[in-house]
């Protein structure tokens, strides 16, 4: 109980610093919007071919944002050492890299905010309750994965170079999974809650590994 | 042991490779379907199979670490992944040779190809995480950790894209499917390709000793030493 009202503690403070500062998140919508105009310009998009190219393009800006979200999501603590500080007030890690990964899952889940209707605007795409729930379901293991490595990076040199390299290969079965119900969510063929369902066991699997090793990323 | 010693070791490891080229060209039979490139098969399983002998090595020596926080096992883990890099470069390139002209492309996005490749890249990752973190007590941390979510996400990379699609071949070697002339061959180049890469293995930990030792802590890039002040 303890634990959770710890890592409730942590997500309020890093998303009232957000709500005061409000960096980040205008950054990162405006990020997720020029992507979709790049892809425009990149693709031949009309209505025919924007369902098979929507998909792709959507988990393309999703996991350079979460990347950015995440990189960015240790930088305030390094940079005023207040890490080290929430270290010794004795609350156990774990709970403390929850409140990480929950206050950058929360960042992430505005960005979709704007993303998943930006997709539908602009490439003219089906937004369904499926969708939602398989961008919703794959940001919970992405925030989880990236905090781990975003703690690591953060305490490395060359953080921004590392940490793309380390997140996008574990992201990729939520990438698999995500972007597959994705697609079925926007009319191809396929079973949606089987690949749900996937994503739902990949989260519980990927929140159990993380909680194991936020002892070894924080402690210094 | 003495340096003269690795070099022998290193010889005959060498030596069992050649018996094994030996044994694939020579007395394996040539395959009726696919002809002589099939003959990659012997070497691109086994390197298959060393690199994940290796990575589970990686795996073993990052947790003992986590666990005992013994550095001789993070030694043993950092020489296992280099190996273990080099035997997947292997079985990726042998791969793609071979599946041009059984595939009719090098590349397709199935299973044991995608978790191929992901491995390489995580490893890869491992490597440079060792080279940017300072060296020590936080580079053996992490990359234990990196190690360890490595080894736990390829199966689930496999297992994600199957239930996609695939179509590579599936384990042939376990239905008994080949000849025995074929197995004969199969199984010792396997040994032969495990020795090499448990000698490879021995030789790098050696090194790693080595350069642990060394009071800076840190080796010197060579281009440091030899440049002129």
């Amino acid at each position: 109980m303890r634990s959770f009202r710890i890592a409730a503690a942590v997500a309020r403070k890093d998303l009232l610093s957000e709500w005061r500062s409000r960096e980040m998140v205008p950054a990162l919508a405006q990020f997720v919007v020029l992507a979709l105009v790049i892809a425009n310009f990149g693709f031949q998009i009309d209505s025919k071919s924007a369902p098979a190219i929507a998909p792709g393009v959507l988990w393309l800006a999703l996991v350079f944002a979460g990347l950015v979200a995440f990189g960015r999501a240790f930088t305030a603590e390094r940079e005023q050492h207040s890490l080290e500080a929430v270290m010794m007030t004795g609350a156990p890690p774990t709970a403390v890299f929850m409140g990480k990964a929950l206050g950058s899952a929360a960042l992430l889940v505005v960005c979709e905010a704007v993303l998943l209707p930006a997709l539908t605007l602009f490439f003219g795409t089906p937004f369904s309750f499926g969708l939602v729930m398989a961008v919703l379901l794959a940001t919970i293991g992405m925030a989880a994965l990236g905090c781990v490595f975003a703690a690591m990076v953060a305490q490395l040199r060359a953080r921004e170079l590392l940490l793309p390299l380390l997140a996008i290969p574990l992201w990729i079965p939520f990438i698999v999974a995500g972007g597959q119900a994705v697609q079925v969510a926007m009319g191809a063929s396929g079973a949606l809650d089987q690949a749900l369902w996937l994503l739902v066991d990949l989260d519980i699997l990927f929140l159990v590994l993380t909680s194991l090793a936020a002892r070894f990323v924080l402690d210094d | 042991m003495t340096r003269s010693r690795y070099e022998l070791v290193a010889a005959g490891a060498v030596g069992l490779m050649l018996l094994a080229a030996a044994a694939i060209f020579l007395y394996a039979p040539t395959d009726a379907l696919q002809g002589p490139v099939q003959r990659i098969f012997y070497l691109h399983v086994s390197s298959a199979i060393a690199a994940f002998a290796c990575f589970f090595v990686v795996f073993l020596g990052g947790a003992v670490y986590l666990w005992k926080d013994n550095l001789a096992a993070d030694r043993l883990a950092r020489a296992a992944a280099l190996v273990g890099l080099v035997f997947t470069t292997v079985t990726l390139v042998m791969g793609m040779e071979w599946a041009k002209p059984i595939w009719g492309v090098y590349w397709t996005w199935d299973a044991r190809l995608t978790s191929t490749l992901v491995l390489w890249i995580i490893y890869a990752g491992y490597l440079l995480v060792r080279r940017l973190a300072s060296p020590g007590r936080q580079a053996a941390r992490f990359a234990a950790v990196v190690g360890i979510f490595g080894f736990a996400d390829v199966p689930v990379v496999y297992f994600s894209v199957s239930w996609w699609r695939t179509i590579h071949p599936g384990p042939i070697v376990i239905n008994d499917a080949l000849p025995p002339a074929m197995l004969e061959t199969f199984l010792f180049t396997m040994a032969c390709t495990l020795v090499l890469a448990a000698v490879m293995v021995g030789i790098r930990y050696r090194i790693e000793t080595l350069q642990d030792a060394q009071p800076m802590g840190e080796v010197v890039p060579s281009a440091a030493v030899t440049s002129p002040t």
